[in-house]
């Protein structure tokens, strides 16, 4: 049981300080570094809020795409990989839809994380 | 190929900051001008080159053909960089081509290598004015009534740089086309995927679909690479330079348009399929009336597909150099986390309509 405020809590008050009371106080050239540094604590926010949950969600559908867990995470996503050069999924359709489907829930999870305004931007959220 | 490449550090990039190298760069001036005496006034480092160093020089010429005050850039390497860039020289000799077909550019004027002056190659060339800041290109309210023109001007700039032809005495040190068109280029995006701890389905997915739709060979032309909004500086509305010539090579000339108009240079516009500034029709009229050939869409797309790659894969190439080079640069940290964007504008691509209802 950790202390409160939460992690993500503290790194949301600390960007607000930073936004709010910092920014005005920085001459116009580091204005875009701390940008940067609030951006950085934003992703670390969100990250730390969302965990592991839709990585492993993302790796249970590559494991059903296979019917075999037996890789481990990274293997698993490494053959995942290696199959997608190769066009094994290609050859069923079926099987290569699922795979694209797969692709998509993986790209929007990241940019959840990573950039959700951009997701936004596209019309996805 | 730009971009294929591992973060490298050159070995003449560790030495002193060019600000102790002032009197060796004025003694550099004074001889390739004429000058009796050139004294530096001001030297400060430009915000932009994410993997050059570029440095606004103010010097006062005594005698000689820029006799009185000059404004002039640096550029030479930062300490880390991505492979595939070309060297400083060979910058400058793509330049001083481009300069000589009448592309808007700064004026090339000189360039060493010559480790007593900073340490590390370099070429000066003239400053030119005004902003290349994207952002503020594609969401500035005053320029909006002009930015359809700017795009059509880019468009035959773009044609004129593709009038550079091989082969060239000049740029001989640039590969042959036969060694850098699209088979090369995805056998180096995937050699890096081979090298890269972090394996990326997405990336793979759409070099496969590379892999199965290269276009049949052209005629190669010189292409800048890097043809983009956020590459080319404007005062107010007029056109002063494009800039950035550091991965230019021999190419379709569609892989200039394909970059132009990908998703990753649209900045604050994603909906100006032309480089965030105005729609494709209106850029194409510019590059077609120059070069009086037709664009064709099909190239276009295989192309614009690849910069999607291209873009991913050196954003992680960037990160790379946080990573790996143990540059300490926040900026270019965060530069690996845009590979994803590029993944989704391939899924965009590639796969329209296909996102799953409940993602």
């Amino acid at each position: 049981m950790r202390d409160l405020p939460t992690g993500p809590g503290l790194l949301a008050l600390a960007r607000d300080v930073l936004l709010r009371d910092l920014m005005p106080l920085l001459p116009p050239e580091a204005h875009l570094e701390a940008r940067l540094v609030a951006n950085s604590m934003a992703i670390a926010e969100r990250e730390a809020i969302s965990g592991e949950a839709p990585v492993q969600q993302i790796l249970c559908e590559v494991e059903t795409l296979y019917g075999d867990g037996s890789n481990g995470e990274a293997g698993l996503l490494r053959q995942f990989a290696g199959d997608l050069r190769a066009g094994v999924f290609e050859e069923n359709q079926s099987r290569e839809r699922s795979a694209r489907e797969i692709l998509w829930r993986l790209t929007i999870a990241k940019l959840r994380q990573a950039n959700p305004r951009f997701l936004n931007a596209n019309g996805l959220s | 190929m730009a971009g294929t490449g591992s973060p490298q550090s050159e070995p003449d990039g560790l030495g002193p900051p060019v600000e102790d190298h002032r009197l060796a760069l004025a003694r550099f001036l004074a001889v390739e001008s004429g000058a009796e005496r050139v004294e530096i006034t001001a030297l400060a480092a430009l915000r932009g080159g994410a993997i050059q160093e570029n440095w606004a020089v103010d010097a006062c010429f005594t005698g000689g053909g820029f006799a009185g005050s000059q404004r002039l850039v640096l550029r030479t390497a930062a300490s880390t960089g991505v492979a595939d860039s070309l060297g400083r020289l060979e910058e400058f000799a793509v330049l001083k081509s481009a300069y000589a077909a009448g592309v808007t550019v700064p004026e090339p004027l000189w360039a060493s290598d010559d480790p007593e002056i900073l340490g590390k190659p370099f070429f000066i060339m003239r400053q030119v004015e005004g902003s290349a800041a994207a952002h503020r290109i594609t969401r500035d309210l005053a320029l909006e009534p002009a930015l359809p023109a700017i795009a059509e001007r880019l468009g035959r700039e773009l044609a004129r740089i593709h009038t550079i032809r091989p082969p060239l005495t000049d740029l001989a040190f640039l590969a042959p086309y036969e060694e850098v068109g699209p088979v090369h280029q995805i056998a180096g995006f995937r050699a890096y995927l081979d090298r890269h701890p972090a394996p990326r389905p997405v990336l793979e997915w759409g070099i496969r679909w590379l892999e199965t739709h290269v276009p049949a060979p052209t005629e190669p032309v010189l292409c800048h690479h890097d043809f983009r909004t956020g590459n080319y500086m404007l005062q107010g509305a007029v056109l002063t330079g494009i800039l950035d010539w550091e991965f230019s090579g021999w190419g379709d000339p569609h892989e200039d348009i394909g970059w132009f108009c990908g998703k990753g240079w649209r900045f604050a516009r994603l909906d100006r399929e032309a480089g965030g500034i105005a729609d494709r029709t209106t850029f194409y009229r510019g590059y077609e009336s120059e070069s009086g050939r037709r664009v064709d869409p099909q190239r276009v797309f295989f192309w614009e597909v690849l910069a999607s790659v291209r873009w991913a894969i050196i954003a992680l190439q960037q990160s790379d150099r946080y990573m790996i080079a143990g540059e300490c640069n926040l900026d270019l940290a965060l530069t690996g986390r845009r590979a994803t964007e590029c993944e989704l504008e391939l899924l965009m691509l590639l796969d329209p309509g296909g996102m799953p209802g409940d993602a």
